[in-house]
């Protein structure tokens, strides 16, 4: 079956700006997909083509088969629908009257254009339909709008943020809505902020960054946090939790990396610090940890670099050698105050070397109190600083003690 | 404020065109020469008869005069409803186009080459309208498309242009100026079965924006939402201005610049009956039709024998009633 809509390598440009560059992908009927994508990615733009309303610079969108500015605009108006980000109306009309302007498309017959009530009912919203439109709350505007767009009975909705303006329980409303309608064959296409929506609801997400599109697919595999760090500049963590996936979000501009710090730690002794170091812009590995530790667990939320050994296995050869590599490769290696015994001992020893190659070891004194392996008796003879606890590490990083880690910024 | 026709629109229409018609009945009778009910009722079936004065009065003079004063109320009505609702905005009235200040040139310009009243005073005053609409237009377009705000300052432009050049042809044709002046301030004065012949032309004008009411309700929601709901915009935007130009330049082009009602006529008919057009636009052009008739027989018999002109009358009518009906509104 031929796409319901197809881009193909479709630029557009306001006056001499562009906005989107060789857009090309294709929607089936029947889908339910969202499109994400920082402010000023084009998402606007990539809709208002769809509908027709701007025309592409170069490449071609197809409607059913027929390209869109080959439209008139009410048989455009029969094929695609559109909900706008923004709607007021500055003029004292009653919400039948809003909602069956929507029908104008079906032309003058009213039956084949539909009840403005039934429609409201079908949103759940039957009794809005003798209210004035501007005694409204932003909730109930944004359904009449949404009853507006479905008179048009057009097969394909775009949605251009639809939940901006609700609250969070009228935004489940409206998706679990939409989910519903879509369920019955309307093909929805929607622009969204917010990525947890994203990942629950869709089938497919389109990400736009920077007027291309840098992933479409199904949203586990798009959301992934590189694929976030990249395009909106935030560091993304995924949690799972009770069979649901959800993002979690800290600030961090890009362009703002302020060097490498590898963690020595496990049994959630560097937990915190990852969390802090990471917000703070550093790029933070650990290593070695067992697979399923709680600071393993933390690290891989947090998508860090590892080395990993099997869970409740001594130290190996092949994740002490990769572990090395990621000391070698940082700017400061911290050891927090973990336990050390002889399954994780070679991580002392590894920090030792990466010391005597010229990376330099700081370390929670807490440390050799919890040594049942002997192996850190010597560590601050041969170079590493002492430090009281957790507070003050983070305090002597934020400072800048740490020399190597800001001349690499 | 509740409104009088929330219900349909075929009860208003019929109200306003009940009022109209007391009005005009009110204009007939009433003058220097008062004519009582049945007296009208004699003339009317008579039809125009020579060497009878009340006749004369009646067919000749007053007949003509409240036809033409009923045409251009309508007229700008219509056209300050088209307007207001294209360009979204409350405080845009037949005047900002630049139509009636390129209307008022064209007659002064009959007026200093002493041209004859009719045809060629108003038909330069046509002119002048329509060719103002071509210029604000041509400043307005952009990639095929017009610019509603562009032309809203082009228009605004135009218009101090026009009056300038007004202004130099009075204090350069010293003699016309009492004739500038007067028909600057708008009048029905003397207004005879010739200027009722071009008025009529209106009639088929104030019928276009009939057939669009669906097209100007969609606009209300802005160009943007029209399009993605099916309207051709341009198209509609083009016939409407067309339109509420062409009213426009006939209007002036008859009785001269008569301000407020095309402001005020169309936010009272909104208060009373909303903004959907399939009752704003008729009701307005009625009740636009009963305020200038209403003003016009003001204006003749307040200080008779003597005529205040009937600008000056809408406006003293119309600014308290605006005012009034604003603060008592919500919304416009």
């Amino acid at each position: 079956m031929a796409p319901l809509v197809s881009l193909r390598d479709v630029d557009f440009a306001y006056d001499e700006r562009p906005v989107l560059r060789r857009i090309s992908f294709d929607l089936d009927a029947g889908e339910f997909i969202g499109i994400v994508g920082p402010n000023g990615s084009g998402k606007s733009t990539l809709v208002d083509l769809i509908d027709g309303i701007l025309r592409p610079g170069a490449g071609e969108v197809i409607v059913s088969g027929v390209a869109t500015h080959k439209y008139r605009r009410r048989d455009m108006a029969r094929e695609v629908a559109l909900v706008p980000q923004h709607f007021d109306l500055d003029f004292d009309l009653a919400v039948r009257e809003v909602v069956e302007m929507g029908a104008y498309c079906r032309g003058k017959d009213p039956a084949a254009c539909g009840d403005a009530e039934v429609m409201l009912a079908r949103l759940g919203v039957a009794d809005l339909v003798n209210r004035r439109f501007s005694e409204l709350s932003g909730g109930e505007k944004q359904l009449v709008v949404l009853a507006q767009a479905l008179m048009q009975q057009a097969p394909l909705l775009l949605l251009d943020e639809p939940a901006s303006a609700l609250d969070v329980s009228h935004q489940l409303r409206l998706f679990d809505l939409l989910k519903e309608l879509n369920g019955e064959g309307l093909t929805v296409l929607c622009i969204l902020h917010d990525l947890n929506l994203a990942l629950h609801y869709f089938d497919k997400l389109v990400v736009l960054s920077e007027g291309e599109v840098a992933a479409f697919g199904p949203p586990d595999d798009v959301l992934r946090p590189e694929m976030l760090e990249a395009v909106y500049g935030v560091r993304a963590y995924m949690h799972r939790h009770a069979g649901r996936t959800y993002l979690t979000f800290s600030p961090r501009l890009r362009g703002e990396r302020r060097g490498r710090v590898h963690l020595v730690c496990g049994g959630g002794t560097g937990a915190g610090l990852m969390r802090e170091l990471v917000d703070a812009g550093y790029e933070v590995s650990a290593g070695v940890l067992n697979a399923l530790d709680t600071d393993e667990e933390t690290g891989r939320e947090l998508g860090l670099q590892m080395a990993v050994e099997a869970p409740f296995s001594p130290v190996g050869d092949e994740a002490h050698a990769e572990n090395l590599e990621l000391m070698r490769a940082a700017d400061l290696v911290i050891i927090t105050a973990v336990p050390v015994s002889h399954g994780n001992a070679r991580n002392i020893a590894a920090a030792l070397q990466a010391l005597g190659e010229g990376t330099p070891v700081w370390a929670d004194e807490g440390l050799r109190a919890n040594d049942f392996a002997g192996v850190t008796d010597g560590i601050a003879d041969a170079g590493v600083r002492l430090f009281a606890g957790e507070v003050d590490l983070l305090e002597a990083v934020r400072r800048g003690e740490g020399a190597a880690v800001e001349t690499t910024t | 404020m509740t409104r009088l026709a929330r219900t349909g629109t075929w009860p208003g229409i019929i109200l306003a065109a009940g009022i109209l018609a007391g009005c005009l009945v009110l204009a007939l009778a009433f003058g220097p020469v008062s004519l009582s009910l049945g007296r009208l009722w004699e003339l009317v079936m008579a039809g125009p008869v020579e060497g009878d004065l009340e006749n004369a009065i009646f067919w000749q003079i007053r007949m003509p005069r409240v036809l033409v004063a009923s045409l251009v109320g309508a007229a700008l009505a219509v056209a300050g409803v088209v307007l207001q609702d294209l360009f979204l905005n409350p405080l845009t009235d037949p005047y900002v186009t630049g139509v009636s200040s390129g209307a008022a040139l064209g007659a002064t310009i009959g007026i200093v080459l002493h041209l004859s009243n009719l045809p060629w005073t108003t038909v330069l005053a046509i002119v002048g309208g329509l060719g103002t609409l071509v210029l604000v237009w041509m400043a307005a377009r952009r990639r095929g498309r017009i610019d509603i705000f562009v032309l809203l300052l082009a228009g605004v432009t135009i218009s101090y242009l026009a009056s300038a050049v007004v202004t130099v042809l009075m204090i350069r044709a010293s003699e016309d100026m009492y004739a500038i002046v007067y028909w600057l301030m708008g009048s029905f004065s003397g207004r005879g079965w010739p200027d009722v012949r071009i008025a009529l032309v209106a009639i088929p004008f104030m019928a276009v924006p009939l057939f669009f009411t669906r097209e100007m309700d969609i606009l209300l929601q802005g160009e943007k939402r029209a399009l993605e709901l099916g309207v051709e915009v341009e198209r509609t935007k083009r016939l409407l201005l067309v339109t509420a130009g062409v009213l426009t330049a006939l209007a002036v082009s008859v009785s001269g610049i008569i301000g407020f009602v095309g402001l005020v006529v169309p936010h009272i008919v909104r208060l009373l009956v909303g903004p959907g057009h399939r009752s704003l636009l008729p009701v307005s052009l009625l009740v636009g039709a009963s305020m200038m008739v209403v003003a016009d027989l003001l204006s003749r018999t307040v200080i008779s024998p003597n005529e205040i002109p009937v600008g000056v009358v809408t406006t003293f009518v119309g600014a308290p009633l605006f005012v009034y009906l604003l603060r008592r509104g919500r919304r416009v």
